[in-house]
């Protein structure tokens, strides 16, 4: 079965990448019948409320699917942040990280952060695990960073470790999240945001993604992001 | 008066949004209940509920998995927070409270929810010591708070053998509180012999089950006090 008419339905309704993994690999057995995972994704750096976009396109995919006589499981972009519901105890269960590799649509870079070759790690994803036999898209199974290091050069909490990451080895941590999360929590309690977002801003990949057409956010975006970096940079030292 | 045709096409809606797990739909349907002055109780009772049972025969025919499950429960509650405010007091003519969870060595706590939810519905006063749960915690709780029933709950058999050793202790403590058991492995005979005063083998007969305990432990104390 094919994913065209799916994908095509998305990105006609504002999703910037959507792609069909063989995620069965990754399965425990409470979802193991689940064996399709949708990644769709969209660039924040376009979107002011990247989220709750991204919410309204996992409906329409729940929808589509449902319709279509499948099982649909809907995994939302910020699971970690909910936990008031029977269903997002599964959420842990799975990663986007691990539907978005499977759908090739990137690699997992070593800031940790999922990254495409066009849109680096600017992308909001969610995942709909499903048991629709799409025929999957071709995996990525390796890093593309390559020599690169700026993430790990400049990371203000010394946090990432600089290793590449691989589809075989998916237990490697790539992020002392120990480190990152205290620096985190500095942050909060010194300006009130919490990301310095750093090791997503400086990534070459990140910073030649093109803005193509905005869907309501303004033109200012990349100067924030520049902005961003300057002052995360300033507030640290 | 609310026409009749219009009250089935409701209690459909909501049964069907809990089956398919569909959320919105769920709350749709709640809010038109609503609006049409519909008994909340049937509501929830013939509609959600009703959904909920179908649901649990879908997961017995492996038509359903873990996930779908979870979703259902999240569909019911999601029309169960708008319909309970509306919910008149529940005319069961018995209201209680009851100690739940799953025993020592188990975390499979979905047929106890299910049960906790069925509780919630009908205005149980509930107490849910959750998963894994140690087995002198069942005693201390149902002292602590006093109430007429406890259910334990278990998926493995090998968790089951705690049951009767909280069974006894608490009668001992306590031979007035009741107590009931469920859970694939467990069954009638097995209650009879460890002592349970009562078996369900599904969440909607586990609240039936409660109620008629429930009313023949009040009847009893009733009868106690005339005396």
């Amino acid at each position: 079965m094919e994913a065209g008419a799916l994908k095509q339905y998305l990105k006609r309704e504002g999703a910037t990448l959507v792609g069909v993994g063989d995620v069965s690999e990754a399965l425990t057995p409470e979802i193991n019948h689940l064996n399709r995972g949708i990644a769709v994704a969209v660039n924040r750096s376009l979107n002011k409320d990247s989220v709750e976009f991204l919410v309204r396109l996992q409906r329409l995919t729940v929808k589509w699917l449902k319709t279509a006589g499948f099982r649909a499981l809907a995994i939302p972009p910020d699971s970690d942040r909910i936990k008031d519901t029977y269903v997002s105890k599964l959420y842990k269960l799975f990663s986007h990280k691990t539907a978005a590799t499977c759908s090739g649509l990137g690699w997992i870079g070593k800031n940790g952060l999922l990254i495409n070759r066009e849109y680096g790690s600017k992308l909001t994803w969610a995942t709909v695990l499903t048991d629709a036999p799409f025929r999957p898209d071709r995996p990525v199974s390796h890093s593309e960073c390559g020599s690169c290091e700026l993430c790990v050069k400049h990371c203000p909490s010394g946090a990432l470790k600089g290793h590449l990451w691989s589809i075989g080895e998916p237990m490697r941590e790539l992020v002392t999240y120990e480190k990152c999360r205290s620096l985190k929590k500095n942050r909060l309690h010194l300006s009130g945001k919490p990301n310095c977002g750093l090791c997503s801003t400086i990534c070459p990949y990140s910073r030649n993604g093109r803005p193509k057409k905005p869907l309501c956010g303004s033109p200012d975006d990349e100067d924030d992001n520049a902005a961003m970096l300057v002052s995360s940079l300033v507030n640290w030292r | 008066m609310v026409d009749e045709a219009k009250k089935k096409e409701v209690l459909e809606k909501l049964k069907n949004a809990v089956i398919q797990y569909d959320e919105d739909a769920c709350k749709e349907g709640a809010t038109e209940a609503v609006e049409l002055g519909m008994d909340a109780n049937e509501a929830i009772f013939d509609g959600l509920v009703a959904g909920m049972e179908e649901v649990g025969r879908l997961f017995e025919a492996q038509e359903y998995f873990v996930p779908e499950i979870l979703m259902c429960a999240d569909a019911l509650y999601a029309g169960l927070d708008i319909l309970k405010p509306h919910c008149q007091q529940m005319d069961l003519g018995i209201k209680g409270s009851v100690v739940i969870g799953t025993v020592e060595g188990d975390v499979h706590d979905i047929g106890k929810n299910l049960v906790k939810m069925m509780f919630d519905v009908a205005g149980f006063n509930v107490y849910d010591l959750g998963r894994d749960v140690p087995l002198d915690k069942f005693v201390e709780e149902q002292l602590r708070t006093d109430s007429e029933l406890v259910c334990l709950s278990a998926m493995m058999t090998t968790s089951m053998v705690g049951m009767p050793k909280v069974i006894e202790n608490i009668k001992k403590k306590n031979p007035d509180c009741l107590i009931m058991i469920g859970g694939a492995p467990t069954s009638k005979e097995l209650a009879d012999r460890w002592g349970a005063d009562g078996y369900a083998e599904d969440a909607s007969n586990a609240l039936k089950e409660a109620i008629k305990m429930v009313a023949f432990l009040k009847k009893l104390r009733d009868e106690k006090l005339k005396k």
